[in-house]
């Protein structure tokens, strides 16, 4: 039986079973998805993490997970009842919707969308709401400030975000995310458009709130943000999204940029070794991620929108035009990728020439030591 | 073991270089094991500290600390320690007041570090600043209106000597 | 509260109305129980009102009332984070207000005791700056080792881990264990490893020094005016050090520098303390090499201390700052008068000045930089 073909022949039934499939994947993916992040950010911090819960702490997500369950869902007197109480399902449905199109193998997901693309930009936006109404409905001013800041935040993102994905978009032809993973079974978009996932990467470090943009939830200074009141199973639907945004836009800008299920081995080798390969690239991305969060400090507001609206957007929009014109006159993709490459290594100078003339934060490493008698 | 080059003389030598510099204002000198102690009546303080931060050759710039006491018989007390980073030399300041009616003037216009340091000396012992800006209790809360470094206030949980919970047996409140 | 411009507003007048948000009793950036109220327009803080006191112990009574040798217990948890530094002001203060002379063996013990205690509060500040700034415990773990060794040798040395009581009037409790040189040394060579850890992971990171760099600088003469000492003034590029200025033990025969920043911004204090560390380490390396055999206690003391008539405010170099001992004695065994001047609360109150026109984040890493211990704030 073809992946491609419905499950029984019957369509409901089809779609019902894919998304049961998606659920208990997603589940059981974040459970381990916590249990990772705790293992790999202890390794950098010279902990051990959890090691009680079963055999290396393997079972520590699921003692958790049922934790959170039974312990008491709690609601403060000054909240807005409804509001408060919608806003997980309001910030998990529209992580969920992103896992539906997402191809984890050759035509294997829930549904292969036509605008595949498009439509995960849509629900993406959608995530703003539920951050929102949380912040809102609360009644804390935590929470208020964490949700406003969440949305300033991911409203500006969101721009660069898009342009860097379209700048692909561009070269597949398509928003088809199979198809787009189907075009790179030579050569992964990543080498083509470089820029485009250093910004794509960024953004989505901003849109999934992970250091050093994790500002609307920052743990010292306004004790996790839009999330504060929040206990018990309702809590945990903020952490389930939160995970599962995580693994969704991993495995997504593995497929978009990585190869997804095609590079390096093709479409021949079964669904197997395909899962298995979008596996492994999204958890490289991961670890990326959680390397980062264990190294970064946290950025000011100020600094974040600056960054956005100063940097990314117009870099994103000149690699945009940048990209239009190769297609519209049809130079060899080799050029772009050298033109890619070098907008790559300039930003990396540019950022370097930064640090060494306005912060010398090189020039700071090691002056500890010798310092001049001031008697 | 102290290896100081004879700090005494030094800080006598201070106090006399204050008795030069400030001939009009009143003050006894007296020596502690470590400074040179000013005795000022409350009525010259202002005088005395304004011209101890203004004068060139003194420029005691560094308010250090202030200590409130209770003297039982002799009222209440203020010790001031003053600093100078440009001549580094050190001098403290004793500020008698007889009775506990008499009050201090803040000196938070010279030195701004004293705001916390007066508030913290009122509410311990009970000693009243002129013009402070914000005389409300520092440490204790704000309600409350004891003076716990006086001598006549026992040691003991404020639970128990406000009779909210009983005290331990045997032990006179 | 503002308003908009008639001009650029609708009919109906748009407001914006300025926010309180209370910080702390219980927050992660209040390092304790201390409590700030801010008001703030969005994210700018347009006030700040500190309240401390949650912690007070009455520390001053409570020495009036015991026994100059039986006080010293409750010194120890005034700074709690270096509880020798505490001890060594406080002893020091009873022995030169009652003559007593301390062995020269005593006088080193005590200064290497001292300086690890300096070591070990200043990686606490590291490690919960880093935090801070946002480094997601990744500084607080680097910190933790250190000090846990650091500890463990306190506990080897004097029986206790955060408040020995090893100090004692006429010199320390016991002498050193046979091991103690080779695990000090170890110790100061892994301290310096933590350093160039911690110079790596938040020194040479742009995003911590573009959070630090111009942030809240401090001229020196409002530091002075706000009665700033310690690492906070010497931020600002006064290099004093009580130390050197007005030495007490065996400071003035130790050769080491004053690290002085230069605009006493966040960065600076930052940069001061971590290079107190290296210094720090220098002291203790000294010390050993110089370290004489003999006595560790005074034979000659008497049984029950009593202190004539007299008084003394003697200033030392505490971690956080000038970490002042006032006693007064009118004989007996107990003090009359025993006053702190603890540089944390002469620090934090200046707190409204440095807060007022940064942002809410500002706010918290400024609080950090401050490095308040609320043992020794609210005494």
């Amino acid at each position: 039986m073809s992946f491609g073909d419905a499950f029984f022949g019957i369509s409901w039934l089809d779609i019902i079973i894919r998304t049961l499939i998606v659920v208990i994947a997603m589940t059981v993916v974040v459970i381990y998805l916590t249990y990772g992040e705790r293992k790999v950010v202890a390794r950098f911090q010279m902990r051990l993490g959890p090691t009680r819960t079963g055999p290396a702490g393997l079972l520590q997500g699921v003692a958790d997970a049922l934790k959170l369950v039974v312990k008491e869902d709690l609601r403060p007197r000054n909240a807005d009842r409804w509001v408060f109480e919608f806003a997980p399902y309001a910030t998990f449905v529209p992580v969920f919707l992103v896992l539906l199109t997402l191809p984890f193998a050759e035509n294997w997901g829930v549904r292969n969308l036509a605008l595949g693309m498009f439509f995960v930009f849509a629900v993406l936006g959608l995530n703003i709401v539920g951050v929102l109404m949380a912040g809102f409905g609360s009644g804390n001013k935590y929470a208020l400030l964490g949700g406003v800041r969440a949305a300033a935040q991911m409203i500006s993102y969101e721009i660069p975000l898009v342009v860097a994905l379209l700048t692909v978009a561009m070269l597949a032809g398509t928003l088809d995310l199979n198809l787009i993973a189907s075009l790179q079974g030579d050569r992964p978009f990543i080498l083509v458009q470089p820029l485009a996932f250093v910004i794509f990467f960024i953004a989505l470090l901003s849109e999934l709130h992970r250091a050093p943009f994790d500002i609307p939830v920052a743990e010292s200074e306004i004790v996790g943000g839009y999330f504060v009141e929040y206990s018990g199973i309702r809590w945990s639907m903020f952490q389930l999204a939160e995970y599962a945004a995580l693994w969704g836009f991993s495995i997504f800008g593995s497929v978009i940029f990585l190869g997804g299920w095609n590079f390096p081995f093709g479409s021949e080798v079964g669904v197997g070794l395909q899962l298995a390969l979008t596996l492994i690239k999204s958890t490289l991305m991961i670890l990326l991620i959680f390397w980062v969060r264990a190294t970064m400090p946290r950025l000011r507001m100020d600094q974040l929108m600056s960054f956005c609206w100063k940097v990314l957007i117009e870099i994103s929009f000149v690699l945009l035009l940048i990209t239009g014109f190769f297609l519209y006159y049809n130079w060899p993709q080799e050029i772009l990728a050298l033109v890619n490459w070098g907008g790559a290594l300039l930003l990396l100078t540019v950022i370097f020439i930064r640090t060494r003339r306005k912060s010398e934060a090189e020039d700071l490493v090691g002056t500890y030591k010798n310092i001049e008698v001031t008697e | 073991m102290t290896t100081e080059t004879s700090p005494a003389s030094k800080n006598t030598e201070t106090a006399e270089l204050i008795r030069t510099q400030l001939p009009d204002i009143p003050f006894e000198i007296s020596v502690t094991k470590t400074y040179a102690d000013l005795r000022v009546e409350p009525e010259n303080f202002l005088l005395l500290v304004d011209g101890l931060h203004k004068n060139d050759a003194l420029s005691f710039d560094l308010l250090r600390n202030i200590v409130a006491l209770d003297m039982g018989e002799e009222g209440l007390w203020a010790k001031y320690h003053f600093y100078s980073f440009i001549h580094g030399h050190g001098i403290q300041v004793t500020v008698p007041t007889k009775s506990i009616d008499l009050t201090i003037p803040s000196i938070t216009n010279i030195y701004p570090t004293a705001n916390w340091h007066e508030r913290e000396a009122a509410e311990m012992v009970g000693l009243k600043f002129q013009n402070h800006p914000d005389p409300r209790n520092l440490l204790l809360e704000e309600d409350l209106d004891i003076h716990p470094l006086r001598k006549e206030h026992p040691l003991q949980k404020p639970e128990i000597l406000q009779g909210i919970e009983e005290g331990p047996p045997g032990v006179e409140q | 509260m503002t308003t908009w411009p008639e001009s650029q507003g609708a009919s109906t007048s748009l407001e914006t109305v300025d926010m309180t948000i209370n910080i702390g009793p219980q927050h992660p950036a209040t390092h304790g129980v201390f409590r700030m109220v801010l008001t703030v327009d969005g994210e700018l803080v347009k006030d700040c009102e500190p309240y401390i006191g949650y912690l007070h112990r009455g520390l001053e009574k409570l020495t009036e009332n015991a026994d100059y040798r039986q006080a010293m217990g409750w010194w120890d948890r005034t700074d709690y984070l270096a509880g020798m530094c505490c001890e060594g002001a406080y002893v020091m203060a009873v022995e030169k207000l009652a003559g007593i002379e301390v062995p020269e063996r005593a006088e080193y013990i005590r200064v290497i005791m001292m300086e690890l205690s300096r070591i070990n509060s200043h990686f606490m500040f590291l490690g919960a700056f880093g935090a801070d700034v946002g480094s997601f415990g990744t500084s607080f773990t680097y910190g933790w080792r250190e000090r846990e060794r650091i500890y463990d040798l306190f506990e080897e040395v004097a029986g206790d881990r955060m408040f020995p009581t090893y100090f004692k009037v006429g010199g320390v409790t016991m002498d050193l264990p046979e091991n103690f040189e080779a695990r000090c040394r170890d110790i100061l060579s892994s301290v310096r490893q933590g350093l160039e850890d911690f110079d790596g992971l938040l020194t040479g990171n742009e995003v911590f020094v573009e959070r630090c760099r111009d942030l809240n600088p401090v001229t020196t003469e409002q530091a002075i005016a706000w009665g700033f000492t310690g690492p906070m003034l010497r931020a600002t590029g006064l290099g004093w050090d009580i130390r050197k200025a007005e030495p007490y033990s065996i400071y003035e025969r130790l050769n080491f520098d004053i690290p002085t920043g230069k605009q006493g911004d966040v960065f600076d204090r930052y940069w001061v303390r971590l290079s107190e560390m290296y210094q720090s380490a220098r002291i203790i390396e000294q010390c050993l090499d110089e370290i004489p055999s003999g006595r560790v206690l005074n034979p000659d003391l008497p049984k029950t201390l009593r202190i004539d008539e007299g008084e003394l405010y003697l200033p030392t170099e505490g971690t956080k700052g000038e970490y002042g001992v006032y006693l007064m004695a009118q004989g007996g065994t107990n003090a009359y008068r025993a006053k702190l001047r603890s540089p944390s609360f002469s620090n934090l109150s200046a707190l409204r000045d440095l807060v007022v026109g940064n942002y809410v984040a500002d706010a918290i890493i400024i609080l950090g930089s401050l490095d308040i211990v609320l043992g020794e704030v609210d005494k």
